[in-house]
């Protein structure tokens, strides 16, 4: 145009479109009912998980009142110490400075071990006992032996219960901010307002996966958020792993969000892209895994089983592989390594990734 | 300046674009036309790096589209088919984020966004997001987002395809705006009389092929055949239409009604002079003696019968 002729410094560098990119796709997912929706489901989540358990009578904490103390017969000695015997008290951890503990009615102290010590560990001196046990250094036979003591659910267990639902949320995520990503460009007819312009296809891709995985790690973050603040307000911590727990939800969501790209760059409708998605990592891969298990293959390749990494690190001390042998059959129980598992959640985001862009720059909009 | 150079497209065994090679200097308006699967859209398609070629190369401003599309598109407006939006943004944010994508300023784009709202006449909807859009509106918003960086080029795909009468009036009256303002235009369209109203030059394509490129002018003159609608002052019996049809380059001659027929013609305006005598000398008084069809639309037919 001669008479509209100007300075121009040009289209901006590679960055600054990938960022104007994220910023008008992320806007997308702020303004869109997928986002709101996740946001209802990691409320809901986080209530239901919350409410049932009190509701269906299993409370996170209480308090226990002349709790009676079953009594079993051991007569060992370990360690120079002999042991009478030991009476359990409630699962979960006590809190030692309210615990009381009354012989036939009147109060018996630990008197710094002589009468009694607690141990919440489940053997003492090789022996398998209860967990949070008293062990009775006298014989107590025929006493009646109760304990009043404050207990809660340990911090491991409660924040486990909670993040037992991330790889789902994850999966949530991937299939709402990723799946139609890059066919809704084709399908929905957008392509034909933005490969027009001076901008390559990868800032297109970087931009949009940079907003995806932004919208997924708002909704995991707030479950994570969520979780920490309900685990705080309940039982006054949040495991020590708990951070490391999310590291791997984040990779692991990336590491989806990639694999949904991929998929949404090889097939030409949205229904089936996000289909294709949510089954594959809900249903498909973990049948896989299953099953795999159940042969007595440990499939460290999979992604779905190395996102178990970001569940059973909050475990102290991290699970090992077990088999066992029951009714004539052999059962195995694999756990993903956790250096392992980050490595295949890297690998599968990186292939998935860079592959999905050569489909993304190769595709045409010729339709 | 565009510039298209051996420009092939195959898709399996189909060569939608074949050899193509076209020029459209700066400043100048052109047509491209040609009847449905011809290969328009696929060599706008090629021009707007939304497919790319087999072979040939497809230059805008002397950068090669195919090789750095980037570069090649930066002063490039386009419209190609009736793009969709996205919808959960508005007019103004839309051009605010095409506007950064090019790198326009934040002060431009919003000085521009009004210039071009207004242009396309949808100021009053900047604010309202675009799910709610008509076709017509779309398209409008289509043409002002190619406008928005002030580009040296505009390539514009059937831009009043699909709209209803009063789109396409609307449409064309920007388009018509467009080229006093000396665009370089590149426009494929079915509507002749808007190219013919519009452009200084056409080109024809079919089956992918280049059949013609020249001034519209010229063009009109390329065909010899010329439509004349004659309506006698009486009912035409078949003796007189006998008659009519046995004069010299009379081609075809069809009744409309009792007293009015058409007759497809061959010849030069000295040769038309003849026809009209030779008719009033058959005895039954003329009333009516008028060409009709427009020279572009008659030149397109002949070529692409002759191609086909």
């Amino acid at each position: 145009m001669t008479d509209h002729a100007h300075s121009d410094p040009g289209p901006p560098n590679d960055l600054a479109q990938v960022q104007v990119v994220w910023w008008y796709e992320l806007l997308r997912y702020l303004r869109s009912k997928r986002l709101v929706g996740s946001i209802i489901i990691v409320v809901a989540i986080l209530g239901l998980i919350y409410a049932i358990p009190p509701a269906v009578g299993t409370p996170y904490k209480g308090t226990v009142v002349n709790g009676s103390v079953g009594l079993t017969e051991l007569n060992i000695s370990f360690q120079g110490i002999t042991v009478w015997g030991f009476g359990s008290l409630k699962s979960g951890e006590i809190e030692l400075d309210t615990l009381e503990v009354l012989r036939d009615g009147a109060a018996f102290p630990s008197n710094s071990g002589a009468n009694w010590i607690f141990v919440d560990e489940a053997s003492f001196g090789g022996v398998q006992i209860s967990a949070n046990s008293l062990l009775f250094m006298q014989n107590v036979s025929g006493s009646d032996i109760t304990a009043s003591y404050d207990w809660h659910m340990p911090v491991q267990e409660f924040d486990v219960v909670f993040i037992n639902f991330a790889s789902i949320l994850v999966v949530i995520c991937a299939t709402f901010f990723g799946a139609d990503s890059i066919v809704g460009e084709f399908q929905n007819r957008t392509g034909y307002l933005m490969f027009p312009n001076p901008m390559k296809r990868s800032s297109l891709f970087f931009g949009k996966f940079a907003a995806s995985v932004t919208a997924g790690v708002i909704i995991v973050g707030l479950f994570y958020i969520g979780t920490a603040l309900l685990s705080f307000l309940t039982l006054g911590a949040v495991d020590d792993d708990f951070g490391m727990s999310f590291a791997f939800a984040f990779e692991y969501l990336v590491a989806v969000i990639a694999i949904a790209y991929l998929i949404s760059s090889v097939l030409r409708g949205s229904t089936g892209a996000l289909v294709l998605t949510f089954f594959m990592f809900i249903m498909i891969l973990p049948i896989v895994d299953s099953v795999s298990m159940f042969a007595g293959v440990k499939i460290n390749a999979s992604v779905t089983f190395a996102s178990g990494a970001m569940l059973y690190t909050m475990y102290d001390p991290y699970p090992e592989d077990t088999v066992n042998t029951d009714f004539g059959m052999t059962f195995y129980q694999y756990y993903p390594e956790p250096g392992l598992a980050a490595l295949v959640m890297l690998a599968y985001l990186v292939a998935a990734l860079a592959l999905s862009l050569v489909l993304f720059k190769r595709k045409q909009l010729a339709g | 300046m565009i510039e298209i150079q051996n420009l092939t497209k195959t898709f399996g065994p189909i060569r939608a674009v074949d050899n193509l090679t076209l020029k459209v200097p700066e400043g100048t308006m052109v047509g491209f036309l040609g009847p449905n699967g011809a290969g328009k859209t696929t060599t706008i398609k090629i021009l707007t790096n939304l497919i790319t070629a087999t072979s040939g190369r497809a230059y805008l401003h002397g950068v090669d589209v195919l090789r750095d599309p980037k570069m090649a598109l930066s002063k490039v407006g386009a419209v190609v088919e009736t793009p969709e939006f996205y919808p959960y943004l508005t007019p103004e944010e839309t051009l605010a984020y095409l506007g950064r994508v090019r790198g326009m300023h934040s002060s431009e784009i919003k000085a521009r966004s009004n210039e071009v709202l207004t242009e396309v006449k949808l100021n009053e909807w900047r604010s309202t997001r675009i799910g709610k859009f008509s076709k017509g509106m779309k398209q409008r918003l289509a043409i002002a987002q190619a406008l928005l960086h002030e580009p040296d080029i505009l390539i514009l795909d059937e831009p009043t395809s699909g709209l209803d009468p009063r789109g396409m009036v609307e449409v064309r009256e920007i388009i018509r705006a467009l080229k006093k303002q000396h665009y370089t235009i590149f426009m494929s369209s079915h509507l002749l009389l808007e190219v013919q109203e519009t452009c200084d030059r056409a080109a024809l394509i079919d089956k992918g092929k280049l059949l013609v490129y020249d001034s519209i002018d010229n063009l009109k003159n390329l065909t010899k055949v010329t439509k004349i609608e004659i309506t006698m002052l009486r009912d035409a019996d078949e003796s007189l239409l006998s008659k009519v049809r046995a004069l010299s380059n009379v081609r075809a001659l069809e009744r409309v009604n009792g007293s009015t027929f058409l007759v497809t013609f061959e010849g030069s305006q000295e040769d038309k002079a003849a026809l009209l005598r030779d008719i009033m000398a058959m005895g039954t008084p003329i009333t009516g003696f008028s060409p009709v069809g427009l020279p572009l639309e008659l030149m397109y037919m002949d070529l692409i019968k002759e191609s086909r």
